[in-house]
């Protein structure tokens, strides 16, 4: 903000310029930086309105007195003043501004990056735009900030990632942090309607100073999305364009092929192995096992295809003396790899303009609109997902069905006809018959009004709303897969639409004080009004037979079956006290206040306050340091509180839904209420220091902190007895911590004219403990357990103790540890350490410039964490031979002596359980992108009248090392029952089909003119 | 322009005093208070539907009371064409662990239960004595035949062992519990005294006819529907007479041979007793009952099970019940005998029709086999006889004696009854093996033959395991043995 205001003070200097008088004598130069001249940079008479511009080959002149003090400055450099005396040459050099960035913005405002206590990171708009593939801008977070664990949801184009600051900071509660996006709250699953390329910087708040003026919403971190805005003079165009393909990552394994399979039937069935006898493996002859290893489907091939993506951006921005503007219109599509659906499309469009209607009152919009289709595969643990069903479908079964002449069936429209294979379901079908579609429109639209009363005072009131409007159409078609099992045959055809309509607006306003005393005292104070309320209306319905399979409009349906709406609201109040005081920049101390008021709790527990505390001290700054090889050392350190509401509304009252029996109304329970449900409570500690060193080549931040979460909002379980249906309630059980260092460093190891060589990373040691339950009692969740002195969710498992040498039996261990050949979930303990977070996470990068040339590659990194590899599990299993297996089940114990093998197939009962045998370590590297570019020179454009040209390709997931069964980059393991939102549901806990990661290869385009 | 200074800043500070309260009593939009919501008749017949509607779902889930007993049984026969889906229950290979059957009764029953509980415990804030007793008459027998359900899965069944009644039943819940109650496992024979308990009064306050609509009486219980659940309970329990009082006060006709086809195509409701119902026409998203045993996908039956050969075998020509089991299917080149129970409403293969729970046919045998354990074998031969000339055509008139007739009663029973849910509890109850021969599943017998063929009597899978999250959350409630 600082430097925006900078510019249109420039710029108003500028014009004003021409008109005045200038005495003294003509002084002329040149501007330079490390790489060659600046053009551009604005060179000004210190103390007054008169100044100029660079031109391209960064050459000035100015008509300047001796007496006179330029002034050089450029965004991005630091600024340089020089005196005139009796020069009539200046050639001024700019160094370049390393520390991250100069103005941080810290939550209801911005503040210079010296002067802030707070630990938070910035990404900029640079660095988001070597991530072209990502549509989503939360999976461009990955490995960009430290402490910001990012894990893709799964690989679906469009779908958002789980972002976490910090760990975990609840269980139960929604663990997503808060995004702001210029001013106004919006729903994580709406971020990746955002089109990235409007991304001016992501700012990442982690600690109290910061998180606690975000009180309620605070606990789990902000992020904050300022958008870009114009900023030269002249309307400045930007386009962008690239295309690229898409592919499933290669599994570090084989399956088998037909004849392998075959065999393995046969060799079950040999051994008497009851569901395999009656397998073509067993029971066919040797001209009809021919036949089926000809067919040899390759299933991958017949279900998935190369994706394609596509990316077109177009921004013009620019400003005025009192407006500034950017306008951008973005289309992006990326069909994702799975064959005869499409993928996901997004055309976006963006204006965001202020304009200084008064010398006191500067208004300002941002709106943004933005529309998405998605194609919704079904992503169930069965065949009716294609990722399940390419593992699963024997290779030796066709995509068609076939005659007895091996001829393709054609139905009557002479249309070949899918072969539903002992699976019974012809997914290749379904996914043309079976649509899902799913529709979002995106508002956001912010208005601002900025008012001066005086030099101390001023007030900005803000209005932020984002409307989204979802519409999901799921339909049977007539004569489809699923229309003769859910449907009804007087009725063909059924058609599911339900319309979501997500509004919510935030209304705010913060009077702001501002003050110096005595030269080096300075104190700042803002007060926050902030009402901030979410209206969700869903309206669906129903209707079936269907004329016509081409008109999919519930206009035509014969009959509807089904329909409902409803209304879910949730408001929340808020007043808040900041201030900031620093003594000559050195020592700064800053504090605030905030009461949230809000109707997801009972009357008792409506309200309520966090605080916080922070101070720093600039160390570069002292005047001992002067000389020294630091150009910025600031310690800090803050401690508060925030809290965590993101929980169902209604939740302490009893309540009691509606159904229909019989066509009659019927009553249904909910589950029993708690009437003391109250907030989740969360306490941050961090110390942290920031350094940069020989000019800041080298920089760097280092965090400890220590975040305790109390009062954590579990659902815990209860005795079925009761019978409340789910079998839970709602209590502020328990209480966490996550503690961790997090280090970010950035080396800036070769600087010269033609050569630049940077490196960097981030990494984050996470470590987290439960700390109290109700009376200390263990909390199951399945496979997973919450226990005192454990990480959360730590696995509770039996363990798998190998196969028995002499017979091929698994074998296990009893609770007490002993050698068993019988399975039994009594067996179950909890496995130390062995949870699905990772304890060590990041990213590091390497950038290389040789003139126009660059090449940067950025890795990810996760390190510590256990994957129930439940996929690698179907695979293998012996009950499974029916479906097709991996080449690694050949590996049975066949004869006594055998190790390392996977059990005896007759032991089936005992071999075919949930144990250790499948938890994998999760650890794994991976190359996120490689980006080659080329900027050609301004030399070769002069006469193009294009500004820039810069082309690119990038390759994403190129490269990824794993010891991982698979592929270790897991966030849904299904969205069948353990997606976001469902009970017990834990990011990375299990792979079982969701849609795969991919990798891509992209090549574009950046034409600014 | 000062005065506009000075409004703005008047205006903020307004904003700043203005209260919120208001803004944040947001009741919910779709819900009703259950703290007060139990305050008309109306409301009461709302919470009844409630109760029923629990009932319909954990008899239909995929996993429920209508079908799994006979894939637990020698009824059904796993088809390997099929998804495998209730396998480990065909395979006896369940634990704790398994959800399914094993959850879906216990969630369920015990779900039905607290709805049963929340009506009784607020019964007198219904004015009317009539709707009042009528109403508490149903949410007893609603109460009574979820236990019931409960007991006779996870617990011994009276007769199947002399063990049986001092062995652990489950709990009986008699009011809304706490939410964090962790109580205990009663015996077996305490829990057969509380059901009968509660539908001795059910039978006392229930109307001879509950009307759900204004003619419609589908799918709610009355006091025929009571003394139903009683004549099952007094066989379970071996009161052998009492079986036979209860059963002669039943005044709802049995199914007629002509009727009986459309019992189960939903075309008409004779002789049922326990009916939990369900209106395709409106109810499409409903539970489709039938999808536990086959699916219909482009036009062909894939069936999940398909009926056992030795049933198979045992019917004949001359019984109508014959084509209401099965019919002949093909999938992947395979023929079945495919199960035809549950298929669907006329001319409809979505598997979406009512549920018989119990019905006429059920109490009559009840009475035979009371009459035949009573030595009195002249009685039960004609009770049989009574079944039987619905049955057959052309129908002879029974001859048989001792165990001829023993078989007979059991023969009928296992057809007229087969994949509604009983053969399980019946082998159980008697103490008999669950023995399946060694025939395949295709339609001529050949194919893969069951996985485990036999479960001994006495074997402890005739005890379902409790829930493995049960024995987690509540250390005071005992496993079966043998999980």
């Amino acid at each position: 903000m600082k430097t925006l205001l900078q510019k249109v003070l420039v710029l108003c200097t500028i014009l004003s310029a021409s008109a005045l008088f200038a005495q003294g004598r003509i002084i002329t130069g040149t501007v330079t930086e490390a790489n060659g001249p600046l053009p551009g940079a604005t060179v000004v008479i210190k103390g007054t309105s008169t100044g100029t511009q660079t031109d391209f080959d960064g050459n000035f002149s100015i008509e300047a007195a001796s007496s006179d003090v330029l002034s050089f400055s450029y965004v991005g450099f630091k600024t340089l003043d020089i005196q005139v005396g009796n020069q009539n040459s200046i050639n001024a050099t700019l160094e370049a501004d390393n520390s991250l960035a100069e103005v941080v913005i810290t939550g209801y405002g911005s503040r210079s990056r010296d002067l802030s206590t707070a630990a938070t990171t910035t990404v900029s708009a640079g660095s988001i735009e070597d991530f072209v593939p990502s549509t989503s801008v939360d999976n461009i977070l990955q490995g960009k900030a430290a402490g910001v664990q990012v894990t893709a949801a799964n690989g679906q184009p469009g779908q958002t990632a789980f972002v976490q600051i910090r760990g975990v900071g609840s269980i139960n509660a929604a663990t997503t942090p808060l995004y702001v996006i210029d001013g106004a709250p919006i729903e994580a699953e709406f971020v990746n309607n955002i089109n990235p390329n409007d991304i001016e910087t992501l700012t990442i708040l982690k600690d109290a100073a910061t998180v606690s003026k975000y009180g309620s919403r605070g606990a789990n971190g902000v992020i904050l999305i300022t958008t870009k805005r114009g900023r030269s003079k002249d309307a400045k165009f930007v386009f962008r364009s690239s295309i690229g393909t898409s592919e499933r990552i290669a599994d570090p394994f084989d399956l088998m092929n037909a004849s392998q399979k075959l065999e393995l039937e046969r060799q079950y069935a040999a051994l008497g192995v009851p569901q395999a006898q009656g397998l073509p493996g067993a029971t066919s002859s040797p001209e009809e096992l021919a036949r089926l290893i000809g067919n040899d489907t390759n299933w991958e091939d017949a279900l998935l295809r190369k994706g394609y993506i596509q990316s077109n951006s177009l921004a013009i921005s620019g400003a005025d003396e009192k407006i500034n503007y950017f306008l951008s219109l973005g289309y992006d599509k990326n069909t994702g790899i799975i064959d005869r659906i499409d993928g996901f499309e997004r055309i976006s469009a963006r204006l965001n303009t202020t304009y200084e209607a008064r010398d006191w009152l500067t208004v300002g919009t941002n709106i943004s609109a933005s529309r998405s289709t998605t194609d919704l595969p079904r992503d169930r643990n069965n065949v009716q997902n294609p990722f399940r069903f390419l593992y699963d479908a024997n290779p030796y079964e066709t995509l068609f069905l076939r005659d007895g002449n091996n001829e393709i069936v054609t139905n009557a429209d002479g249309e070949p006809q899918f072969n539903p294979t002992t699976s019974g379901f012809p997914v290749a079908q379904a996914l043309q018959t079976e649509p899902e579609t799913n529709t979002n429109f995106l508002l956001v639209a912010n208005i601002f009004a900025d008012l001066k009363f005086s030099d101390k005072f001023s007030n900005r009131f803000a209005v932020g709303t984002t409307t989204n409007r979802g519409r999901t159409v799921a339909r049977s078609i007539a004569g489809g897969t699923l229309d003769p099992i859910v449907g009804d045959s007087n009725f063909p055809g059924t058609q599911r639409e339900s319309l979501n309509v997500d509004f919510q607006y935030n209304v705010s306003n913060v009077f702001g004080y501002k003050d110096t005393f005595g030269e080096k005292h300075n104190i700042s104070a803002d007060v926050l009004l902030e009402y901030n309320e979410r209206i969700f209306t869903r309206t669906n319905v129903s209707g079936r037979g269907f004329p016509s399979a081409d008109i999919p409009f519930l206009d035509v349906a014969a009959d509807f079956s089904d329909g409902g709406s409803t209304e879910v609201r949730n408001s929340l109040f808020s007043q808040g006290l900041f201030v900031d005081y620093d003594y000559d920049g050195k020592y700064l101390v800053s504090a605030s206040v905030r009461n949230d008021a809000s109707s997801r709790f009972g009357p008792e527990n409506q309200n309520a306050i966090f605080y916080s505390g922070s101070a720093a001290w600039n160390i570069a700054k002292e005047d001992f340091m002067e000389g020294s090889i630091f150009n910025d050392l600031k310690l800090r350190a803050s401690y508060g509180s925030s809290g965590n509401q993101n929980i169902g509304n209604n939740q302490f009252v009893n309540l009691i839904g509606f159904g229909t029996y019989n066509g009659n109304s019927s009553a249904v329970p909910g589950g029993i209420a708690n009437p003391d449900i109250k907030w989740e409570q969360q306490f941050l500690a961090d110390i942290g220091v920031e350094f940069g060193l020989f000019n800041n080549r080298i920089s760097g931040v280092v965090d400890y902190y220590v975040k305790t979460s109390e009062d954590l909002l579990l659902n815990r379980p209860i005795s079925g007895l009761v019978g409340d249906g789910n079998n839970g309630i709602l209590s502020n059980i328990g209480k966490i911590e996550n503690s961790g260092l997090e280090v970010a460093l950035n080396f800036d190891a070769i600087k010269t004219e033609d050569w630049r060589v940077s490196l960097g990373g981030n990494i984050a040691f996470l470590d987290n403990e439960v700390k109290e339950l109700v009376d200390g009692e263990d909390i199951n969740n399945g496979n997973t357990i919450l226990r005192v002195g454990e990480e959360i969710n730590t696995f509770f498992l039996v363990e798998y103790a190998g196969v028995n040498p002499g017979n091929g039996e698994p074998l296990y261990l009893t609770a007490d540890g002993d050698v068993t050949n019988q399975y039994s979930a009594d067996f179950a303990k909890t496995l130390e350490g062995k949870s699905p977070l990772a304890n060590i996470e990041g990213g590091f990068y390497g950038n290389i410039r040789y003139k126009g040339f660059g090449l940067r590659g950025d890795f990810v990194f996760k390190a510590g964490n256990y994957i129930q590899n439940f996929q690698r599990s179907a695979g293998v299993q012996i009950g499974n031979i029916d479906s097709n297996q991996r080449v690694e089940a050949f590996n049975y114990w066949q004869q006594p002596g055998d190790q390392n093998v996977l059990p005896n197939p007759l032991y089936e009962a005992t071999a075919d359980q949930t144990s250790t045998r499948f938890l994998e370590k999760g650890d794994y590297v991976r190359l996120r992108t490689l980006t080659l570019s080329y900027d050609i020179p301004s030399k070769l454009l002069d006469r193009t009248g294009l500004s820039s040209v810069r082309i690119y390709g990038t390759g994403q997931n190129l490269l990824t090392f794993t010891d991982y069964e698979g592929d270790p980059e897991i966030g849904i393991g299904s969205a069948e029952n353990s997606g976001p939102g469902d009970a017990g549901f834990v990011a990375g806990q299990f792979s079982l089909f969701s849609y795969p990661q991919t990798k891509s290869l992209t090549f574009g385009v950046d034409i600014g003119f | 322009m000062k005065t506009i200074k000075t409004f703005i800043t008047i205006f903020i500070m307004t904003l700043g005093l203005t209260s919120c309260d208001d803004e944040l009593d947001i009741a919910p939009f779709t819900q009703g208070d259950a703290d007060t919501f139990y305050n008309s008749v109306n409301n009461f017949e709302v919470a009844i539907n409630g109760m029923y509607s629990s009932f319909f779902n954990y008899y239909s889930n995929g996993s429920g009371v209508q079908g799994l007993p006979d894939i637990l049984s020698d009824n059904a026969i796993i088809a390997r064409t099929g998804r495998g889906s209730n396998q480990v229950f065909s395979d006896f290979t369940y634990g704790a662990n398994n959800g399914g059957y094993i959850t879906s009764v216990f969630n369920g029953a015990y779900t039905t239960i607290r709805r049963a509980n929340l009506i009784i415990s607020q019964i007198e804030n219904i004015d009317g004595e009539a709707e009042r007793d009528n109403i508490l008459g149903q949410a007893l027998a609603g109460r009574a035949f979820a236990h019931l359900d409960l007991v006779r899965t996870y617990g011994k069944i009276p007769t199947q062992s002399a063990d049986a009644n001092a062995s652990l039943g489950i709990t009986y819940i008699k009011e809304p519990i706490d939410a964090l109650s962790q109580l205990s496992r009663e015996t077996v024979a305490s829990n057969y005294e509380n059901i009968i308990a509660d539908l001795t009064d059910a039978l006392d306050l229930i109307d001879e006819t509950t009307l759900v609509d204004e003619d419609k009486v589908e799918g709610a219980f009355n006091k025929n529907s009571v003394r139903g659940m009683l004549s099952r309970v007094y066989l379970y329990t071996g009161n052998n007479q009492a079986v036979i009082d209860i059963v002669d006060e039943i005044t709802a006709p049995l199914a007629t041979r002509i009727e009986i086809p459309g019992v189960y195509t939903d075309s008409n409701d004779a002789g049922l007793l326990v009916e939990f119902a369900v209106n395709t026409a409106s109810e499409s998203n409903f539970n489709n009952v039938g999808v536990i045993y086959s699916q219909t996908i482009d036009g062909s039956t894939v069936s999940e099970f398909a009926v056992d050969f030795g049933l198979f075998n045992s019917l004949q020509f001359s019984d109508v019940r014959t084509n209401i089991i099965t019919f002949a299917a093909e999938n992947e080149g395979n023929d079945y005998n495919a199960i035809n129970k549950f298929i669907g409403e006329t001319e409809q293969v979505n598997g979406r029709v009512d549920i018989k729970a119990l019905r006429v046919a059920e109490a009559i045998l009840n009475k035979a086999e009371a009459q035949f354990e009573l030595g009195l074998e002249g009685d039960a031969l004609q009770t049989l006889d009574l079944l039987r000339a619905q049955r057959f055509s052309p129908f002879t008139i029974g001859t048989e004696t001792g165990q001829d007739l023993e078989d007979a009663i059991q023969t009928n029973r296992r057809i007229e009854l087969a994949f509604e849910g009983h053969r399980f509890y019946d082998l159980k109850r008697r103490g008999d093996a669950i023995e399946r021969g060694t025939f395949g599943d295709l339609a001529n017998g050949t194919g893969t033959p069951n996985t485990t063929q036999t479960l001994e009597a006495g074997n402890f899978r005739f005890q379902l395991p409790i829930p493995q999250a049960e024995i987690n959350v509540n250390p005071n409630y005992t496993q079966n043995e043998g999980y």
